[in-house]
């Protein structure tokens, strides 16, 4: 294809990216520098770095990312380990009974999340499944605080996400051929011994994708926490994602908002950028 | 991998996916028996599983008032639907052809959308509901056809200027939403476009258009090339060989990513709640249920996510084979 029929082609597309991507972007890193609120958005006061300095003198924005970093360590592991455990034993049933069991399993992950969060919520309601198997285990009352709501929005999270990790670790082990194993058989490796030697080295690319894209979905989840703490909003179960909304929207402090979404983007940057640069190296090795 | 033999081994797997399969349902089942019970089943302390149900909650999701023939109004909307949708399914064994049926039935299903508020008097639930298919029916109409010519472009371009757009999309899909959202609402409020199905629509394929170039391109590139060279050498352009040749050969790539296109526009909850302030979409609209503090809403939350999420079930059990090729796609090509 020519130079100018790949613009001609791509153009729309390219302006789209350009206009609604990078001029925004821009201007999240201008607003970041005003003062603004909603009475002042035609004309707003430029402070420089001084939102920067209020956020990172902010004791709730550390709380918040504290809560954030913590909710990525836990459900990044549980999505990768029980993803992988789930597809290897889904590639042990075939035909229809694999067709029907993944699309039970693929259900959390295509309904609405604000939905999903909402059906998980019912079940810890007062009157709800769980909150009366809990009691009937530990003969305790379930309550609502801190702990029990940040420890929802943890399990909703490895719950509604799994299922993307048993797809892609599912359609990975298709891919496995079939040689390699049988090797491993005549050699007397056992079960155990092949996934460890031959599986898992299988599948480690997918397993550096799953890692970076979970790593950064986790960290900017929004729905699910947002829906669960706007009900109990004291029990400070915030992300960064739902601090900065709630900065912008509630509090009304656009400009120090924006500021928070720029110090999101670095962070993303310096986990992305190792990941963009192999990614372009193997993009230029193809060509 | 090797299948396991041992009787013990397959008792083993079936239990551990049974077990896993109840794991992702209990929500769901939870929830569906919540939305059929009356406010005093709903609130009793130990579980209640087996009651008598009820609608009553669904008629209070959607309806505020029945019409005086209220039975006889159901009856003809279910079965102008009904027929609607055998018609759609049948299509093949009509001797007529096929697209004009399927433009028929959208434009039936879209008159039967308007004529509903003409014959019974709706809840405000209704309207979010139809503010929900048509910012999803043109972010995907939209995000597609731009998309399409994008992603064909970078699968047969080898140039730098490809490689720096893929990898700065790749970019752009890993920002936080609420980097561009901030933004756009501003502008939003400078321009009184807020509240508008415009801004929704243009701030929605705008988010997607990096994940949509992505898939389509990874799905242009299994189309041979020899196929729209054959085309032009038969004096055939570029964009009328693409059209004729590439689209329908890669036509299940192209449902698939229209898949996604649907559920992330559906889904979507961050954009729509900042950039409305009434004219929500579904997602915005339930989590209005569970903010009050009345506890009565607790059923009403439980019919209107169950209203929700059926049509997302019809289209999984309709496209669950795109819908794995898509995720497998997006990650295994790469």
């Amino acid at each position: 294809m020519k130079r100018n029929t790949f613009f001609a082609f791509a153009s729309p597309s390219i302006v789209v990216m350009l206009a609604l991507m990078v001029v925004p972007l821009m201007m999240a890193l201008w607003l970041s520098t005003q003062y603004m609120t909603f009475r002042n958005i035609t004309e707003p006061d430029f402070v420089g770095l001084r939102n920067f300095i209020e956020i990172l003198e902010d004791p709730r924005f550390w709380r918040s990312f504290s809560f954030t970093a913590l909710y990525t360590a836990i459900v990044v592991p549980s999505w990768v380990v029980i993803g992988f455990i789930i597809a290897l034993f889904l590639d042990q049933v075939s035909g229809l009974v694999r067709g029907v069991y993944l699309s039970i399993f693929l259900l959390p992950f295509i309904i609405v999340p604000v939905i999903g969060t909402i059906m998980f919520k019912q079940l810890w309601e007062p009157s709800g499944l769980l909150t009366w198997v809990y009691q009937q285990l530990t003969g305790s009352r379930y309550r609502v605080n801190e702990t029990s709501v940040k420890t929802l929005i943890i399990i909703f999270g490895i719950w509604y996400v799994t299922p993307f990790t048993i797809v892609v670790y599912f359609a990975g082990l298709q891919t496995l051929p079939a040689e390699m194993i049988e090797a491993a058989s005549i050699d007397g490796a056992s079960r155990l011994q092949k996934i460890r030697h031959i599986v898992i080295p299988y599948v480690s690319s997918l397993t550096v994708f799953i890692l970076l894209f979970s790593i950064m979905d986790a960290y900017r989840v929004f729905d699910s926490i947002f829906v669960l703490s706007e009900l109990n909003p004291q029990f400070k179960a915030d992300t960064v994602m739902t601090y900065t909304f709630l900065t912008a929207m509630q509090v009304q402090r656009l400009g120090k908002a924006n500021a928070m979404a720029i110090l999101t983007v670095i962070g993303i940057m310096v986990v992305l950028v190792p990941f963009l640069r192999l990614m372009y190296k193997e993009q230029i090795a193809d060509r | 991998m090797d299948k396991v033999r041992r009787p013990a081994g397959r008792v083993f797997i079936h239990t551990v996916l049974l077990l896993f399969a109840v794991y992702s349902l209990v929500p769901f089942f939870w929830t569906a028996l919540q939305s059929f019970k009356t406010f005093k089943d709903a609130f009793s302390r130990a579980p209640i599983l087996i009651f008598q149900p009820t609608w009553a909650n669904y008629q209070d999701v959607w309806i505020r008032s029945l019409p005086d023939a209220g039975s006889a109004v159901g009856y003809l909307i279910l079965a102008a639907a009904l027929i609607l949708t055998c018609l759609m399914l049948f299509a093949r064994y009509i001797p007529v052809n096929p697209a004009w049926i399927y433009i028929g039935c959208l434009v039936g299903y879209g008159a039967l959308l308007w004529a509903i508020p003409q014959l019974v008097y709706m809840q405000k639930f209704y309207s979010y509901f139809i503010n929900t298919i048509i910012v999803t029916v043109f972010t995907i109409l939209i995000s597609i056809s731009i998309g399409c010519l994008a992603g064909y472009a970078l699968a047969r371009y080898a140039g730098m200027a490809a490689v720096l757009i893929l990898i700065s999309a790749l970019a752009f899909r890993a920002l936080p939403r609420l980097a561009f959202v901030l933004p756009y609402f501003w502008i939003g409020s400078l321009l009184n476009l807020l509240d508008s199905h415009l801004l929704l629509v243009i701030a929605l394929v705008a988010v997607n258009q990096p994940f949509t170039i992505w898939m389509l391109r990874s799905f242009f590139m299994e189309v041979p090339k020899d196929l729209e060279e054959a085309a032009m050498v038969d004096g055939a352009n570029r964009l009328t060989s693409f059209l004729n040749v590439i689209v329908p050969v890669a036509w299940p790539g192209i449902i698939s990513t229209a898949l996604f296109t649907l559920l992330l526009a559906y889904n979507e909850f961050l954009l729509v709640r900042v950039l409305t302030q009434t004219n929500w979409t579904l997602p915005v609209a339930i989590s209005r249920y569970t903010g009050a503090e009345d506890p009565a809403q607790l059923t009403l939350a439980a019919a209107a996510s169950v209203s929700a999420t059926i049509p997302i079930i019809v289209v999984i059990l309709f496209f669950q084979k795109h819908l794995v090729r898509g995720l497998a796609a997006g990650a295994v090509k790469g």
